[in-house]
């Protein structure tokens, strides 16, 4: 619970705890609500602060509320889901400056100089598929990928040859043991071996796991000026659990590919960056500038987006197609196939983004779908179970991928 | 005892836009200045203009449209709307293998052809200047290539925006450690001085540039442009929809000379625009030649 001190108190603060003079007089009851002549008499007796109940009327709401409004420009403020959420994150951002968080300066909000870098096509002939083509010759995909593939797609494949191709890979086996024993299955006893966790976990849901969690070494050596790959990430794996959480909220089957397509659903940026970071830092810093989301900076400036490049990359590895449609239509949900499925991973990386704005996320959030919401049937008010969910299972989650 | 948060926030601060007042303001902007708003941008612009609106006084949009359409002094407020819909900050030699493409094929090249006929004189068109960092960059570039050849040049390097306090800035010439990030050092060093508030272009330099007030969307004012051997207009277009995209490259190409060209912006490209240009690839960068 925050403390406000003396000086930064103001009218309209909710107190948490009792407010006792040095010689043990109750001045304001618990619950009470700081008026002006309050803050004067506490002055007046020494009291140098006060326990403020979690999130309301701190001394930060009102920065926190602006902060968090400049992310929200393309939402409709009229919307009760987006409501709740801005709610919730504007509390999560007074609570980080309570305990010393300074807000990000415009001048962090904007992009490094990227002025050593070059694209590897010039704009006028580059396309989705062009950029694509050049990114699969020059880079070898994970051999494990493709064994992976060729396994799940064989009649005879079996448990034991799964669980030893993914073995022979040490680096796989202590990311995917890791998901295993977090709080995303809340297993009763830890797993220790591969085997074991198909056993528990199921093989083809393990299988989906691996495949997705096997493509990410892949994106190495990305220039760190261009983005934060760490808040890359975490943005990445937040929306994989926020996905998952979704689809179990939904009864879905095979949760774990909802997983996988919320941890690869930005994939299609990270092309970006290794082909194009001069245009894609063009991009960046237009979005920051013009108060953009990503996607609608990269539509403007490149004329496709990280959706047409995701498109194109998972085609070129035959991806299995229920996870690539997820990643396809995240901005676009309503036009899928399957536009209940779609929803969850357009909810699910609203929700990460929503979750990343206290975070130091510096992106605006993207346009949310209020029909994708509402197929999902949830009354508002459970974004926010949602959002405790999410915080109780993240940095367990975390651990297994950094 | 009970610690649950009480309040909520509200997103909402100020009364909605309404689709009808959207599309007015909307079609309003695109007449004035060709910058089309699409229906995504709704909850942007009412952001946007909420804290204009409400620091005139005024409760509704309808009040504001009225105001901007018949009000006595509605010319008044359009620097104000121009600055709530454009974001325009850029930096000395941003984009430096542009710069470098642009120096070594398209200025050596034109600098030598005017010598070989004697002329020695170079018009540039800076189109969306901003505050002014491009035309400058552009006139630091012939300051070094020319040295002291370049009391003989009568350069002229044409400064132009929408935004009268970007060009205020511009004209003033001073710019904070922000303008610089993408600049050399030596550059720094050599063509500013420290003043208060940052670093200010010498006159050596700025004496090759001038501003002035021009709205893209004005065909009649860009026809009074003196001619330019080149045309840079980076990330500018971006903000137009493919009508007035062709408008203005249209206006461009009118303005340059035969063999002139046009730099855009990294990112940006003639494809479906127009074919009337020949565009030239260069290590970095693209230009578009007027043959």
């Amino acid at each position: 619970m925050p403390t406000i001190g003396i000086n930064e108190l103001k009218p309209g603060v909710i107190v948490a705890e009792a407010v006792v003079s040095r010689d043990g007089r109750v001045l304001l009851a618990a619950g009470g609500k700081v008026e002006a002549r309050h803050v004067a008499l506490f002055k007046g007796l020494g009291v140098s602060g006060v326990v403020a109940a979690g999130g309301a009327g701190g001394a930060h709401d009102e920065a926190a509320a602006g902060y968090v409004r400049d992310y929200f420009v393309f939402l409709n403020p009229d919307s009760p889901v987006v409501n709740e959420l801005f709610s919730y994150a504007a509390q999560a951002v007074a609570r980080r400056m309570e305990s010393g968080w300074t807000l990000p300066s415009l001048a962090e909000r904007r992009a490094e100089n990227v002025e050593h870098l070059s694209d590897v096509l010039p704009m006028e002939t580059a396309d989705p598929d062009k950029i694509v083509d050049h990114e699969v010759q020059l880079a070898s995909f994970p051999d494990v990928y493709f064994k992976l593939r060729q396994e799940m797609d064989s009649p005879t494949g079996s448990v034991q040859s799964l669980a030893e191709i993914i073995t022979r890979d040490v680096s796989l086996t202590a990311k995917l043991l890791k998901l295993a024993n977090s709080p995303i299955y809340s297993l009763p006893e830890p797993v220790e071996s591969i085997a074991r966790a198909i056993a528990v976990i199921g093989t083809n849901e393990l299988s989906t796991l691996a495949l997705g969690v096997s493509t990410i070494n892949y994106f190495k050596g990305i220039p760190k000026e261009l983005i934060d790959m760490a808040a890359f990430w975490r943005h990445s794996v937040s929306c994989a659990i926020f996905a998952h959480i979704l689809a179990k909220a939904l009864g879905e089957q095979n949760t774990e590919r909802f997983f996988i397509a919320g941890l690869l659903h930005d994939v299609g940026r990270l092309i970006l960056f290794k082909e194009m970071p001069y245009a894609s830092s063009e991009a960046l810093l237009h979005a920051r500038e013009n108060s953009l989301p990503i996607v609608e900076a990269e539509r403007a400036m490149l004329g496709f987006t990280h959706t047409d490049l995701g498109r194109s990359l998972l085609a070129r590895w035959d991806f299995p197609p229920q996870i690539t449609v997820l990643v396809n239509q995240h901005h676009d949900p309503m036009s899928a196939p399957s536009p209940r499925e779609a929803a969850i991973v357009h909810l699910a990386d609203f929700f990460a983004n929503v979750a990343g704005v206290a975070a130091g996320w510096l992106y605006v959030l993207p346009p949310l779908d209020e029909k994708a919401w509402e197929l999902t049937g949830l009354p508002p008010s459970s974004a926010r179970r949602v959002m405790s969910d999410f915080e109780s299972q993240a940095e367990k989650t975390f651990s297994a991928f950094f | 005892m009970n610690t649950s948060p009480v309040t909520s926030f509200l997103l909402r601060k100020a009364s909605a836009i309404s689709d009808e007042e959207f599309i007015q303001l909307r079609d309003f902007i695109y007449a004035k200045c060709g910058i089309w708003i699409d229906e995504k941008r709704k909850y942007l612009i009412q952001n946007r203009f909420e804290g204009r609106v409400a620091k005139l006084g005024m409760k509704t949009f309808t009040e504001y449209l009225k105001f901007l359409q018949y009000d006595a002094n509605r010319d008044k407020e359009l620097p104000f709307v121009f600055e709530l819909i454009t974001t325009n900050e850029t930096s000395f030699f941003r984009d430096q293998k542009q710069l470098d493409a642009f120096t070594d094929h398209i200025l050596m090249p034109v600098l030598a052809q005017q010598r070989a006929k004697n002329r020695f004189e170079l018009s540039i068109w800076s189109a969306g200047c901003s505050s002014g960092e491009e035309p400058y960059t552009l006139a630091m570039i012939l300051a070094e290539k020319l040295g002291p050849e370049l009391r003989k040049w009568r350069i002229s390097i044409q400064g132009c925006d929408i935004s009268l306090p970007m060009l205020a800035k511009a004209k003033s010439g001073v710019y904070s450690d922000y303008a610089f990030k993408t600049t050399p050092e030596a550059m720094r060093r050599k063509y500013f001085t420290p003043v208060e508030g940052g670093f200010k272009i010498s006159p050596a330099v700025s004496s090759m540039v001038s501003f002035q007030h021009l709205n893209l969307n004005d065909a009649a004012a860009m026809k009074r442009l003196p001619k330019s051997q080149v045309v840079f207009c980076r990330n500018v277009i971006i903000y137009f929809d493919t009508a007035m995209r062709k408008k203005v490259v249209s206006a461009f190409y009118d303005n340059l000379q035969p063999g002139g060209y046009l730099i855009l912006g990294h990112s940006e490209t003639l494809h479906g625009i127009t074919m009337a240009f020949a565009p030239k690839f260069f290590p970095g960068a693209v230009a578009y030649l007027k043959s």
